[in-house]
């Protein structure tokens, strides 16, 4: 069933290689040729559907003509026969396929005779004695057998595929309000490449509202091997303390009475300011506790400790805050 | 956007959300919904959403909008959820079903689409919904009926593009979105559409230039910029490709999922392949061209049996899938010598090489070439891997093929040059190479280097049959030095059979050669002790006539 197929595919070379301007002239060619097929021949459905892809929509001449030069290389690629003069070439071209076909025919009949084989006639004509002579026909008393070698198709293997998706099918939930949206024909139907994180979104959105209790955090987001993804560490940090600067520093309500920051920050007598540049204050390395040593600098500069460490050292802190901050001290460091 | 999927989606664990930034603008007042919708930022409108349902000041159709942003967002699962629990109250509006009916569907949950559509009051996305039902189910006369109720509005028209897209008629869908982009130029969306068409078309280069008209426009497009990659995987190799989508996974949210999966799949196909086995598994009935992948990535890794086991239920639809099926069972035929096998895959080639959109693409012509050589008709084999060997100047694969078919054809100086070409060990340790290429030395008269291929090759059945070859062949091309050395090594393996009418010839032939000039005397010592080796009562004679005529011409025998 093949043979018919396989002949026909010998012309396709010379189909692909038509230049054709107009779609009248596509189909023309076809029958014309299948005539000067002499055997029953027919003509692959190939060149023809090409051809009918190219001629089809002529409104589009502008990206058409673009699209055929890219499949040039490819079908341009089979113009064995750079066929310019069509109808002259034409008959010339049958003439060499058939000739070539008798060849391979020779081939195949006369296999035991390829090019360059032994010939027992070029050696007839040795001057040897007729013992040697006798000797020689041993030569063509054997015939060498011929060994049928083993083909072997290695498939091609395509390339990796990859996937583009399907095309918007219209098959979408239309706005609540009855308003068009354009999805799908000024803008694709596809979110938008920088979505709000829930998380932060709701904690700005309860902190602009101030109802705090409204939103209690639903769900804790976590981030799966951090090492491995320090944009999104990063980038949780930068947005949680961007939501920081937006707000008021918090303040600290403190349960007892606390000495301002301004009375602290007052210099100390001669004495204690000379006593501590000579002895130091004390080191962080002291024996004690972390406790005790809270406790211990929190006394040294007028700071109360009640019941709890945590308002003292909050107290602490901020008078180091205060200090960092100003301008005085600034310019003496 | 998939509505390829196969697999339902439903059914697993809920949707992971990973934490990360964004906020949008950093001024102080409360966004209003509307701002978060026209950027597209659904994950910023259902927060809103939620927030004010939580705080009682709702919006009116607060469950519609929570629907439509978990829509648009891709989170159908969502949105599913949303609406089901809208049908399941008493003055649910009718139209809602099918809004449930269409998160269903993206789901792949067909079945269920369609019991949920037939509950929604007739209307245009309803028939739009049931035809590419009906697509689904292959179901070719409600097709029909559902096509015939669509009207000349552009969505309806937009949805019967879809289908021309995923039933491969590209030219088609071109048409429709051409006609509609004529009437509203600022369609810029459908120049994407037209894009993707080209891009199916194999037209990469045309394709990308029209993606490039929606890009100027929408630079951060996920569909467009993943299209893009996929154009210059096309154009230029895997590492462009890569790029281009490296530069979309940048500019993205971490909290962005859409098309997450589309991208982990290129990520794969750009890389080679690397990752198949962790990525693709998952994404089979998922994206459509998942299986197909991990074929192509089974066959790389010679396990033929795992990708006939992925790929034989599969029925073929696409080029791609009829090419891989061939392909597969190629291999397979091959590797268990099956004829079914074969003929299955002789004909799925020549049905994508014979067919309009294939016949001259490159997988068109391997197609054809494979399918004649199939049938061992090598002289088409040569036209069809001719017309595109300048592709594949240095594939091994290409070059096995082509050789032997070169060879097969009796152009041994050519094959001879082409399986030289030949890299890959696997290939030049087959034996098919081996013998094909010590028959080409043979004929192209370098008999030594065919002995030489024998040499090293360990003693096995396959090099006792490269001996056969050589001893006759060389004989047959007067090479007789080798056929003699051949058939002494055959003598001396298979003392059982009778090689010594070919080694008889062949010694003599050597002596012949040396009385034409053609062959050095020194050769005629070796001649001797090949002789010897054999007990037939001729040797004595035939070593005599040849120390006569040693004697009397001066070359020493021993």
């Amino acid at each position: 069933m093949e043979r018919p197929d396989t002949r026909l595919l010998t012309d396709q070379p010379y189909d692909e290689s038509l230049e054709l301007h107009d779609s009248e002239e596509v189909v023309t060619p076809t029958p014309t040729h299948t005539q000067l097929q002499s055997k029953s021949r027919q003509r692959s459905r190939k060149g023809r559907g090409q051809m009918a892809a190219n001629s089809s929509s002529d409104e589009f001449e502008e990206e058409k003509a673009v699209s055929h030069r890219a499949k040039e290389p490819i079908s341009g690629q089979p113009g064995l026969n750079a066929n310019e003069e069509e109808e002259e070439e034409e008959d010339d071209d049958e003439e060499e396929e058939d000739s070539d076909e008798e060849e391979s025919d020779d081939d195949e009949e006369a296999g035991a005779a390829p090019k360059g084989a032994y010939d027992p006639a070029d050696y007839e004509n040795l001057p040897v004695t007729t013992e040697i002579k006798e000797l020689f026909q041993y030569i063509t008393r054997y015939t060498p057998q011929p060994v049928e070698l083993e083909h072997k198709l290695k498939p091609f293997i395509p390339d990796f595929i990859p996937a583009v998706g399907d095309i918007d099918a219209f098959l979408k939930v239309p706005r609540p309000d009855g308003k068009t949206d354009d999805l799908g024909l000024v803008v694709l139907d596809e979110p938008c490449v920088k979505q709000s994180d829930p998380t932060v979104l709701s904690l700005w959105l309860s902190e602009e509202s101030k109802q705090h209790n409204a939103t209690e955090l639903k769900k804790v987001t976590s981030v799966a091997s951090p090492h491995r993804n320090p944009r999104a560490v990063e980038g949780w940090v930068e947005s949680i303390s961007a939501l920081h600067r937006s707000k008021p520093a918090a303040s600290v309500l403190y349960g007892r009475p606390m000495p301002d920051i301004d009375s602290l920050m007052q210099e100390w007598p001669c004495e204690l300011e000379e006593l501590l540049g000579a002895a130091r204050p004390p080191p962080a390395a002291l024996a004690c506790s972390l406790a005790q040593y809270a406790e211990l600098l929190c006394a040294l500069l007028d700071i109360p400790v009640y019941c709890s460490r945590i308002h003292s050292l909050h107290l602490l802190f901020s008078l180091y805050l205060e200090f960092c901050g100003s301008a005085h001290f600034k310019r003496r460091a | 956007m998939i509505l390829s999927r196969i697999k339902p989606a439903v059914g697993g664990e809920a949707q992971s959300t990973v934490s990360d930034k964004k906020k949008k603008s950093k001024t102080k007042k409360i966004p209003r919904l509307e701002e978060y919708l026209q950027q597209r930022d659904y994950l910023g409108a259902l927060t809103l959403l939620e927030f004010q349902r939580d705080t009682g000041e709702r919006e009116e159709h607060a469950d519609l909008w929570i629907g439509y942003c978990a829509f648009h967002l891709g989170d159908y699962k969502r949105a599913m959820e949303e609406y089901k629990s809208l049908t399941m109250q008493a003055d649910c509006p009718a139209e809602v079903w099918v809004y449930l009916a269409c998160t269903l569907f993206f789901l792949g949950l067909y079945k269920e689409a369609e019991e949920a559509a037939s509950k929604a009051p007739v209307s245009p996305l309803q028939n739009r919904l049931l035809f590419h039902l009906a697509h689904k189910f292959n179901d070719e006369k409600k097709l029909m009926g559902f096509h015939q109720n669509l009207e000349d509005v552009t969505e309806d028209q937009l949805s019967l593009a879809s289908i021309h897209y995923m039933r491969s008629h590209y030219q088609e869908a071109i048409d429709i979105y051409k006609r509609i982009l004529l009437q509203n130029r600022d369609f810029l969306a459908l120049k994407v559409y037209v894009a993707l068409c080209y891009y199916k078309l194999d037209y990469y280069d045309v394709s990308q230039e029209v993606l490039a008209v929606y890009l100027q426009s929408i630079p951060d497009s996920t569909i467009a910029l993943n299209l893009k990659a996929c154009n210059h995987f096309r154009l230029y190799n895997g590492k462009a490709a890569e790029a281009e989508l490296k530069n979309l996974i940048d500019i993205s949210s971490c909290s962005f999922e859409f098309a997450k999966e589309l991208i982990r799949h290129n990520l794969v196909v750009f890389r080679g392949g690397e990752g198949a086995l962790q990525v693709l598994p998952p994404l089979i009935d998922v994206i459509p061209e998942a299986r197909l992948n991990l074929v192509i990535y089974y066959l790389r890794q010679d396990d033929v049996q795992e990708a006939y086991n992925l790929i034989k239920d599969l029925v073929p639809t696409t080029p791609q899938e009829y090419i891989l099926k061939g392909v597969v069972n190629a291999a397979l035929g091959q590797e268990i010598c099956s004829r079914d096998h074969l003929k299955i895959a002789q004909q799925f080639f020549q049905l994508v090489g014979g067919s309009a959109s294939e016949c001259d693409t490159i997988p068109g012509r391997q197609c054809m070439a494979s399918c004649f050589f199939l049938l061992r008709q090598f002289e088409d084999v040569l036209i069809y891997l001719n017309s595109v060997k300048s592709y594949f100047y240095n594939d091994d694969t290409f070059n096995f093929n082509y050789a032997q078919a070169k060879a097969a054809l009796g152009n041994y100086k050519e094959a001879e040059e082409v399986f030289l070409l030949i890299q890959s060990e696997k290939i030049k340790s087959d034996y098919v190479y081996l013998s094909w290429l010590a028959r080409c030395y043979i004929m192209n008269q370098k008999g030594r280097l065919a002995w030489e291929l024998y040499l090293k090759m360990g003693t096995s059945a396959d090099s006792f049959s490269l001996l056969q070859l050589i001893a006759n062949d060389c004989y047959k091309m007067g090479q007789f030095y080798y056929a003699a050395k051949a058939f002494d090594a055959l003598e001396k393996l298979d003392p059982g059979s009778n090689y010594w009418e070919g080694k008889r010839g062949a010694c003599v032939g050597v002596f012949q050669l040396i009385l034409a000039g053609r062959e050095s005397k020194e050769t005629l010592r070796e001649v001797v002790p090949l002789l010897r080796n054999s007990g037939n009562p001729q040797v004595e004679y035939i070593i005599r006539a040849l120390r006569k005529w040693a004697k009397a011409n001066r070359v020493p025998l021993s």
